[in-house]
């Protein structure tokens, strides 16, 4: 059984949850003492980070000795009750980059809760649009790591493909991050117009970035991180087949022939390997999924009665779990984002690294400040 | 494969005019009333500002495919070079994202003389992102007092400019105000060749 995280007062495991006692994720590592070290503040706002966060980091010159992170500078008050249609705006607004995650794991849950049968076609539509999804965040992973390592074809390739995924997915969704693509039942994406055939050179293409030393060298040994409860590609890296497409009944994989791509090399080059392999895999999987998924319209659904539902599905950096409450069309819900335990982890992996190995650790593990920083209002 | 050549390989890709807006990400047209937005941005007419493009008021309001929608005052002082430095101050990343594709190959913010910077020292302006949080709104004043004048400042998507559905937006007068939840790389563009004395994008 593993563990996934604490939501308010369950503890989250792929079996399931309960009312326990468990460790809440800490974002504090490391512990130093030492003459003459300092504290070197890195943030909120910085160049080199696309969202506000703080990083205090104890030094006595170029290794880091300790760390903590504060990523509540932008702490959003949004508001998780109300009537279903209102709350999802607020949801599709989390994480513009894990949107189809997020808007999806909450609408599986108010499915649960009321009792719906969705579409074994819808199902489908939804797994295409996570794979999109999944491949966008990749690109960008493997473009901010690119950059990092001054590779300047190869980072700016990367993001000429980042943007095909996002034209792609307005084509098809009408919106570049699916807001206002999902609903009960139902998913508004015409499937029809899904061409992956600007990502036929990516296997090459991804070849010849793994031959690259430079590179490489600046991935291996740096990020180390192999314990229980890692999540994602972290997790994946670490050479455990942890994912929820695999281990939740949120969505069908299992008849798409799923299994989860795992690696030996617990650190930054092992988090890249993996985003790497799972755009080939992901292409694959829309593949698969674009035939059982032609009429993805299924029957507008009033969301009526009272009940209690919860949802995992794998976001592209991890097990994203929400938890709602039904009475009558109006909705509470809560939820525990991948990025929680994947910053906790990365700030574990810092420690013992130096300066220079810090901004390819830190974008190795896709994190996004914006769906920590939330809090109910 | 050589880098140098695998880059010739693929060609040029940067774009000669905008392509590929969404739907979503354009301006709408009224073609009839509706009640129940939840920004409240269909009052007396259609308010860019404050809308969020959730598609509820379809089709009484329709996408009209034009990415146009920025507001600017034209500096042409920047006409040569213009540094920016974005400033988040409660954003979803969707607007981080949609400003980091600039730089991409297809829109190639460089050739119109468009830059990043590290430091609001070296700034010509702010991109200023999100709706105002309070630990942000300390961090916000001091970015503004650091970037030298004559600066510009930018308000980019509803969240910064109206608060959107999340919160409230940031109080400030703005030089440049550029619409969308979030704006796409087209409408961002546009505003920021407005914003140094050019006619758009």
């Amino acid at each position: 059984m593993r563990f996934i995280g604490k939501l308010e007062n369950l503890c989250i495991y792929d079996m399931g949850e309960r009312e326990d006692q468990c460790q809440d994720f800490s974002f504090h590592a490391g512990k130093s003492e030492g003459y003459g070290e300092f504290t070197f503040v890195y943030g909120p706002s910085a160049g080199g980070l696309t969202e506000s966060v703080q990083f205090m980091i104890k030094t006595s010159g170029e290794q880091i000795l300790e760390i903590e992170a504060n990523p509540y500078f932008k702490k959003r008050k949004l508001k998780f009750s109300g009537r279903i249609e209102d709350v999802i705006l607020t949801v599709e607004r989390i994480n513009a980059m894990f949107s189809a995650s997020h808007s999806l794991s909450f609408i599986i849950a108010v499915e649960r809760s009321v009792d719906v049968n969705v579409d074994y076609e819808v199902m489908m539509a939804r797994i295409i649009e996570l794979e999109l999804e999944r491949i966008r965040n990749h690109l960008h992973v493997l473009h901010k790591l690119a950059e990092t390592g001054a590779l300047g074809v190869a980072s700016y390739q990367l993001q000429e493909m980042e943007e095909r995924t996002n034209r792609l997915i307005g084509e098809v969704c009408g919106h570049r991050y699916f807001f206002s693509s999902n609903w009960i039942n139902s998913v508004k994406c015409n499937l029809e117009k899904v061409r992956l055939d600007y990502l036929n050179g990516f296997n090459s293409f991804f070849n010849d970035m793994l031959e690259n030393r430079i590179l490489i060298d600046r991935f291996q040994n740096n990020g180390k991180i192999d314990q229980d409860w890692l999540i994602g590609p972290a997790a994946r890296a670490s050479g455990r087949s942890y994912d929820s497409r695999y281990d939740s009944d949120s969505l069908p994989y299992k008849d798409l022939g799923f299994s989860p791509i795992v690696e030996r090399s617990p650190d930054t080059f092992g988090r890249f390997l993996i985003r790497g392999l799972e755009i080939l895999q992901s292409i694959e999987i829309i593949r698969g999924a674009l035939g059982k998924a032609k009429n993805v319209r299924g029957g507008e659904v009033k969301v009526k009665g009272v009940g209690s539902g919860m949802s995992r599905v794998e976001s592209p950096s991890g097990d994203l779990v929400y938890k709602v409450k039904v009475d009558d069309g109006f909705i509470s819900t809560s939820f525990l984002p991948p990025s929680k335990a994947n910053l906790s982890f990365f700030l574990k992996s810092v420690i013992g690294t130096i300066f220079t190995d810090f901004p390819f650790n830190w974008e190795g593990f896709g994190i996004w400040i914006s769906e920590i920083g939330v809090e109910k209002e | 494969m050589n880098w140098f050549l695998r880059g010739l390989r693929r060609g040029v890709k940067t774009e000669s005019k905008p392509t590929s807006t969404p739907p979503w990400a354009s301006s709408l047209k009224v073609e009839g009333n509706f009640q129940g937005c939840p920004t409240n941005a269909i009052e007396d007419g259609w308010d860019s500002g404050k809308c969020i493009f959730c598609r509820r008021c379809y089709p009484s309001l329709k996408p009209t495919g034009d990415h146009r929608m920025a507001s600017a005052r034209g500096n042409p002082m920047f006409r040569r070079s213009f540094y920016l430095y974005p400033l988040d101050v409660g954003t979803c990343g969707g607007c981080n994202s949609e400003l980091k594709l600039i730089s991409s190959p297809q829109y190639d913010m460089t050739r119109f003389g468009i830059f990043f910077t590290n430091s609001p020292r070296h700034a010509d302006g702010v991109v200023i992102m999100g709706v105002l949080t309070e630990g942000m709104r300390e961090v916000l004043k001091e970015t503004l007092d650091a970037v030298p004048s004559p600066k510009v400042l930018i308000l980019l998507g509803a969240c910064a400019i109206s608060g959107g559905v999340v919160g409230e937006g940031v109080k400030i007068e703005a030089d440049v105000i550029v619409p969308g939840c979030p704006p796409s790389p087209n409408t961002i563009l546009d505003a920021l060749i407005k914003a140094k004395g050019g006619k758009g994008w």
